[in-house]
């Protein structure tokens, strides 16, 4: 117990810390506030430009979220596709890793020339979308190639229909691969959705991205670290989030993930 | 419940080129227990894939005169869901040929009985140990009441002493049951200690060398194993796979 709570304390502590350490170096120094601004002007930005950061957060995050459940979906029915069918994976997969090896910044241009600079927030999607989708496919593809052989042949055995495998036996025994490659998918399309902002560089997506451009050109450097907060405060939070998630449907079977 | 079954010339190659077993023909009365016995690598397992459907004889066939029987089949590894209870795995074969799920689970949970696992049903397969674990897969192919019960080197893994006790339950099991038992062993103390009869195959690719009757009555006990009968039947085996061995 004592080191459970040692865990949590130690943390928030050297948090604390850190802070009090960079607020007092910028007032000791006197860095330039358009350097490094201190923690308190960054605060300070919260209280002025707080409803319009929160509202680009909220275009962000939403971006993330749409372009993360499309990548879910998706990648699950292409993994489906790919292990109930060799050819389909040999005819389709190469597609897919040169859709992930291009950069996605180099596409960002591209895309938004299609979908037209009056839709941007669709060319983010999209975009997010790109980079989300194939952890989700190849660890679901990875998952249903992983299912025990024997296993395979007891269910052949008792003459279990395509429907009676995929229910009882490959979506539980590629359900760890599947969640991992769901867990990398959340962060990533968050990095999806901010890339494809700056690429936009345009007011209409009207995101976090945007709003770091923005101050960035103002020279506003607490408010990009203000909008820099939010972003990573999102990450951790929906990386939390998932691996709470895994952990609650795997740590009966699996043994306790939560440490791992 | 009676089901004769017959193997016809039958031959595996498989796709790679590889051929695993040439011409075996035996005939299998309903109720018997048999071994296959031989070396590893003489097709042996291929003859339960191919009795199970798992997989197609290149040449020959698989016959059942009487109808093709309900099988059940435990592999060499428990091949247990890692995800469901014991009484789920149990009631798996149940589940799927369409038995409602509540009286599956009863089921199941009479099948856990007869093993000796009646306090384990709700454990998960990580909870168990390796003979206990082995016992579901024995409860799971016993559920559905086959009439031909396919095992592959079942007990290999195991330590000798779960193993002769394992030995022992199954013996039980076929006494009250009496399903035909087809075990896949290269052991031949396991297979004279179960077999009434035991068919010794060898060589790349597999073919019969001997089929021998083990005539000791059931049940045989412990004692059993140590017996100038048992022996006398062991030395039989030993010098037939000495002489195809030189």
């Amino acid at each position: 117990m004592r080191l459970q709570l040692l865990r949590i304390i130690l943390p928030v502590a050297l948090f604390a810390g850190l802070i009090w350490l960079w607020e007092w170096s910028v007032a000791y120094w006197e860095i330039k506030p358009f350097v490094l601004p201190p923690p308190s002007a960054i605060l300070a930005v919260f209280e002025t430009d707080g409803p319009s950061l929160l509202a680009s957060a909220w275009t962000t995050l939403g971006t993330t979220l749409a372009a993360f459940v499309l990548a879910v979906i998706s990648g699950i029915l292409l993994a489906t596709l790919f292990a109930s069918s060799r050819i389909a994976e040999a005819a389709l997969s190469p597609y897919a890793v040169t859709l992930q090896v291009t950069p996605v910044v180099a596409i960002a241009p591209l895309i938004i020339v299609w979908v037209g600079l009056d839709k941007a927030w669709l060319a983010v999607l999209i975009l997010a979308w790109i980079v989300a989708f194939f952890p989700v496919l190849a660890s679901a593809t990875a998952g249903l190639k992983a299912v025990d052989p024997n296993l395979r042949d007891l269910f052949r055995l008792y003459h279990a229909s395509f429907w009676q495998t995929f229910r009882r036996l490959m979506i539980p025994s590629s359900l760890p691969y599947l969640l991992s490659g769901i867990k990398t998918a959340g962060g990533l399309a968050l990095v999806g959705a901010v890339v494809a902002e700056f690429a936009a560089a345009s007011g209409n997506t009207n995101g976090l991205a945007w709003r770091i451009l923005e101050a960035g050109n103002r020279l506003q450097i607490a408010k990009m670290f203000a909008a820099l907060m939010l972003l990573a405060l999102m990450g951790v939070i929906l990386y939390a989030l998932l691996s709470f998630i895994e952990w609650l449907l795997l740590h009966r079977w699996h043994g306790d993930r939560r440490n791992t | 419940m009676t089901h004769d079954l017959r193997l016809d010339r039958l031959a595996k190659t498989y796709p790679n080129g590889t051929a695993a077993l040439q011409e075996l023909s035996a005939e299998i009365e309903a109720g018997a227990f048999v071994s296959l016995l031989g070396p590893s690598g003489c097709g042996k397992s291929t003859v339960l894939r191919l009795i199970a459907g798992l997989e197609l004889p290149s040449r020959g066939s698989v016959e059942w005169p009487r109808g093709r029987a309900a099988l059940g089949f435990i592999f060499q590894e428990p091949t247990l869901m890692a995800w469901a209870s014991a009484a789920k795995n149990v009631a798996l074969p149940l589940e799927l040929g369409g038995v409602a799920e509540a009286d599956a689970g009863q089921r199941a949970r009479a099948a856990l009985d007869k093993v000796g696992l009646a306090g384990f049903a709700d454990a998960l397969p990580r909870e168990l140990s390796g003979g206990m674990r082995m016992r579901v897969s024995i409860a799971r192919a016993l559920a559905a009441e086959p009439a031909v019960l396919l095992m592959d080197e079942p007990f290999a893994a195991l330590d000798e002493l779960t193993r002769g006790k394992l030995n022992d339950d199954l013996l039980g099991l076929w006494t009250e049951r009496r399903f035909t038992g087809i075990f896949v062993t290269h052991s031949v103390f396991e297979a004279v200690y179960l077999s009434q009869r035991i068919l010794i195959l060898s060589g790349r690719p597999g073919h019969l060398v001997a089929d021998i009757r083990n005539p000791a009555p059931y049940p045989r006990e412990a004692g059993y194993r140590t017996s100038p009968a048992f022996n006398a039947t062991a030395r039989d085996i030993l010098s037939v796979l000495e002489d195809v061995s030189t």
